[in-house]
């Protein structure tokens, strides 16, 4: 049996659904990468997966049903970093962060010394160490971005939902994030608290070939194809990714250290 | 989590010091003069109107204001919005439709004051009971529905005074829409002050959940937050505490938008202390207006008149202040 499992899922806003009998697997200690052009339903996917949106179908984490869990238990298993955070209020940056033990806590109790120095650790390691007292609405969209993901590493959860986490980043960034996410999938096997893995919607095809096990292609709310970069030949993904962004080809490519990297360019003068 | 700071904690120790230099005020500022000589030498009239008079309506003063700012910073905060009051789901229009059967109905300011805590009961939950209908429970149609009730009160408020005696009860119905801390006794307040101090305990109890209900929906439930309940007893809560208030005094502007609106401009954050602060800017507020209400005057003037007139400025005042440092 696969870590999660997502079957037959069926989510969309107003009785209309977006995303239409969705299922795939997802390997633990795996980062997922969703693609799709814009409108293609990942949003929705991932407010469906993590139960922001009613939705038919079913996630399964290992054996557990995510439909059948409390927001707190839920909370707990699972978390979510949204395109944009929607805090709007004046709040500093540490105590962003300290939100994310909330399902860890009591309704009255508050957030030990040792928790402060998680959120700590994480802020440092998305490079926002010493901005704790800074007020959150005074940070750019990335280090909000960064800020959102400190919370995420902050907690020992299992399965992490992130929608375009590296829109608002800029290029070195892009890379960091998800360098810190492939260390979260590594910590998750090395540590007490069970395996992990990561489903991310991601807006760079490029950065999703070169960071991800495994890519879901999504169009018009179905799964069009699943691709493994790893093992999949370059002819046969440039074929599955023509379906979402047209006509497009994929080049080997090593940098300074020889290590091997994908470059998708886009074919001019043909638009499908 | 959210626990006050160096700066918040200065401002919140120079707010509780002048909302006591102001509630030793409040005790002695009136039409019955009275001193402290004459209290400790055990003056029985003086003793009386003190006990009476004085004790009680500074109890409202100081305890009704400082609920109008702590449910006032609750608001703000769940409905994302500086605007937003304990008005939008028309708690202050229930208690004045309440408070005018009352008027018409009844005999007595107790039963006066039951009637307006009722009516405002009534309008908190058939706002909040008309926004579960949304199944998604969104901030917005609690605050359609809050309009919605705000206008049948509204209109039960008109039907009311047009019914109404014009030189008594219109009168009187008129007044009492006004807000004013005159005619409170100690007799009549004891009930509402408790439930009103208990509500604000459990608000500050909840503060770390208040917070997390600042995020958008979708990102506080991912935080472990049961949205939809959370929500309903913490706005429940604030609501309760504030008509324990208006039902005693009627209508009082402006308190309960621009404590918590202070208290945030001043420590540039929202945490405990900021509650805190914004209670205490609220108690300030109110007994500040209710001295000069009972002083300016050989009568006696609406509470609302003064702490619009003492708030606007302030807040104007901390706005461009705040335009200026940033």
């Amino acid at each position: 049996m696969s870590f999660f499992t997502v079957e037959n899922l069926t989510a969309g806003y107003g009785g209309k659904p977006v995303v239409d009998h969705i299922s795939f697997e997802l390997e633990e200690g795996s980062l997922m990468g969703l693609l799709g052009a814009n409108g293609s339903g990942k949003t929705t996917l991932l407010k469906a997966v993590c139960g922001i949106l009613p939705h038919r179908g079913s996630c399964t984490l290992e054996k557990t049903v995510l439909e059948k869990l409390s927001p707190r238990e839920l909370a707990r298993l699972c978390s979510y970093i949204p395109q944009r955070s929607g805090i709007s209020i004046d709040i500093s940056v540490l105590d962003v962060v300290l939100m994310g033990f909330n399902p860890r806590l009591g309704l009255l109790e508050y957030s030990s010394a040792q928790m402060k120095e998680r959120a700590r650790q994480a802020l440092n390691r998305t490079g926002l160490g010493g901005w704790e007292e800074e007020n959150y609405l005074h940070l750019s969209e990335g280090q909000k971005q960064l800020c959102i993901l400190a919370r995420t590493l902050a907690v020992e959860g299992r399965l992490l939902l992130l929608d375009e986490p590296e829109s608002a980043l800029d290029f070195r960034y892009r890379y960091r994030m998800l360098e810190l996410l492939q260390e979260w999938l590594r910590d998750g096997e090395q540590g007490e608290n069970g395996k992990r893995a990561a489903l991310a919607a991601l807006h760079d095809p490029s950065l999703a070939l070169n960071c991800c096990d495994s890519l879901l292609l999504l169009s018009e709310g179905k799964i069009r194809a699943v691709l493994h970069p790893g093992t999949d030949s370059l002819e046969s993904m440039e074929k599955q990714l023509a379906v979402i962004y047209g006509s497009v080809s994929l080049h080997r490519c090593r940098d300074k250290s020889g290590r091997e990297q994908l470059v998708m360019l886009k074919e001019s003068g043909e638009n499908e | 989590m959210a626990l006050p700071t160096a700066k918040t904690k200065l401002f919140c120790a120079a707010g509780a010091i002048l909302m006591i230099a102001l509630a030793a005020a409040s005790l002695f500022v009136g039409k019955y003069p009275l001193s402290l000589e004459g209290i400790l030498g055990r003056d029985p009239m003086q003793l009386r109107v003190f006990w009476t008079l004085r004790a009680s309506r500074t109890a409202v003063g100081v305890i009704g204001g400082f609920a109008l700012g702590v449910a006032g910073f609750v608001y703000q905060t769940v409905f994302r919005n500086p605007l937003a009051s304990p008005d939008v789901i028309g708690v202050s229009s229930g208690a004045s439709a309440g408070a005018a059967a009352g008027i018409l109905f009844l005999s007595g300011a107790a039963a006066v004051t039951a009637s307006a805590f009722a009516g405002a009961l009534a309008a908190v939950i058939l706002a909040l009971a008309l926004s579960s209908l949304d199944r998604a429970g969104r901030n917005s149609t609690i605050v359609l529905a809050g309009i919605a009730v705000h206008s049948l009160a509204q209109t039960a408020l008109m039907c009311l005074k047009l019914t109404a005696d014009p030189e008594r009860e219109l009168a009187s119905i008129e007044y009492w829409i006004m807000g004013s801390l005159n005619g409170i006794s100690g007799y009549s307040i004891g009930a509402n002050l408790i439930l009103c101090l208990l509500c604000a305990a459990v608000l500050f109890l909840l503060h770390r959940q208040i917070l997390l209900l600042s995020a958008e929906e979708g990102e506080a439930r991912m935080l472990g937050v049961n949205v939809g309940r959370l929500r309903l007893v913490v706005l429940l809560t604030a609501t309760l505490a504030v008509s324990c208030i208006v039902s005693l005094s009627g209508l009082i502007s402006f308190v309960g938008l621009l404590a918590p609106h202070g208290a945030r401009l001043l420590t540039k954050r929202n945490s405990m202390g900021t509650m805190l602060l914004g209670g205490m800017l609220g108690s300030i507020l109110l007994t500040g207006a209710d001295i000069l209400a009972r002083s300016v005057s050989s009568t006696e003037l609406p509470v609302s008149i003064f702490t619009s007139l003492l708030g606007a400025p302030f807040l104007i005042f901390l706005i461009i202040r705040g335009r200026q440092k940033a």
